[in-house]
């Protein structure tokens, strides 16, 4: 029935990563008011959305190549070029579009 | 002293959940470039591993997680052992427990159906921007950040949903040699840059992009839940030091 490839080993991965999500999600929120958090690990807290970020981006913009050799590629340099026209404009949609704009051009050239 | 009548405060009290939900609505819209593109691209991701289209939209649906979505999908297509993607899904969830953890005391108050919903539906982006406002909030509880946080995950679960079923009956219609993942990348970067407002904070996501960068190799996206756990730690060291009459930026 849980036979790799079947619409059951499908419905059943679907099922226990909806487990998952809420197990590790609503966790806290369900059983956390029996277990508090001091007020030092709170505030220490606030450092964890930014880290998450950087921690999704720096592995796209620097890669390891399958060998597990570290690699250089254009997306940084055009995300060099984003992280500029952030500075100078303070704008999102800008670094989406020249930092787009920057790898296709590399790309191109290089 | 001037008595309000009960419908009138009733109205009132409406008309302020109907700002605070607003306010959260206006803090997540520029974010949704970003999820939305992430969201198309795991739902092309389902599809090309080998997914049925009801399959991918039902997983979409209700496991709500890009990121251990993506992890799973090459396990589901070698034919993992279904506690195998379990727990690779966990370990790439291990961040929600953190979110969670600072969450929580802003809605302790509710009843437990409520806070299982209210905590199914956070996700990374409600998790920032609602920290971000009330981190160092005084009072925790109020209606307003029940509402706010609405504002924050609704719009947001429906974009990522509304992108991420695009993604799978219609990801074909994109030439692939536009890598829109890249976009999805600098999106987060211009969510992210706008964060590092102090020293404390440069210095944590200093250490979290070079531990991300190093602990790649590890297996299950093992290296995100490190970086989040060195940025948190160099951060509190950072601010310390500054406490401590060090240089003051």
């Amino acid at each position: 029935m849980f036979e790799p490839g079947s619409d059951g080993y499908m419905l059943a991965v679907i099922g226990l990563l909806t487990v998952c999500s809420a197990i590790m999600r609503a966790g806290y929120f369900v059983v956390g008011n029996r277990i508090p958090l001091t007020e030092n690990v709170r505030r220490a807290l606030r450092y964890a959305p930014p880290a998450a970020l950087v921690a999704i981006i720096v592995p796209e913009l620097l890669p390891w190549a399958e060998g597990g050799r570290a690699f250089f590629d254009v997306r940084l340099l055009a995300a060099l070029v984003a992280v500029l026209v952030y500075v100078r404009t303070r704008s999102t949609i800008a670094v989406i579009l020249s930092g787009m704009g920057a790898f296709w051009l590399l790309r191109a050239i290089l | 002293m001037t008595k309000v009548s009960l419908p009138q405060a009733r109205a009132l009290a409406r008309a302020r959940a109907a700002k605070s939900f607003n306010e959260g609505f206006q803090q997540v819209l520029p974010t949704m470039v970003a999820t939305s593109l992430w969201g198309f691209v795991t739902g092309i991701a389902m599809v090309k591993a080998g997914m049925s289209e009801l399959m991918a939209s039902l997983m979409t649906l209700l496991v709500y997680a890009g990121s251990a979505q993506l992890t799973a999908l090459p396990l589901i297509t070698a034919g993992a052992p279904l506690w195998l993607i379990f727990a690779a899904a966990s370990v790439v969830n291990i961040r929600f427990v953190i979110f969670g953890a600072a969450v929580q005391p802003f809605f302790s108050r509710y009843r437990w159906p409520a806070r299982l919903g209210l905590g199914y539906w956070l996700s990374d982006m409600g998790f920032v921007l609602f920290m971000s406002k009330f981190a160092d909030a005084k009072k925790r509880g109020t209606p307003h950040q029940m509402w706010f946080y609405l504002g924050l995950i609704i719009p947001g679960w429906i974009s990522w949903q509304v992108a991420s079923l695009a993604g799978i009956f219609m990801g074909g219609v994109v030439p692939q040699g536009w890598e829109l993942e890249f976009a999805a990348t600098l999106a987060l970067m211009g969510i992210t840059i706008p964060l590092v407002k102090n020293m404390p904070m440069a210095v944590s996501i200093l250490v979290a992009g070079s531990l991300a960068w190093l602990c790649q190799p590890l297996p299950l996206r093992l290296g995100l839940a490190v970086a989040v756990v060195g940025g948190i730690v160099s951060g509190v060291a950072a601010e310390k030091y500054q406490l401590k009459g060090g240089h003051r930026v």
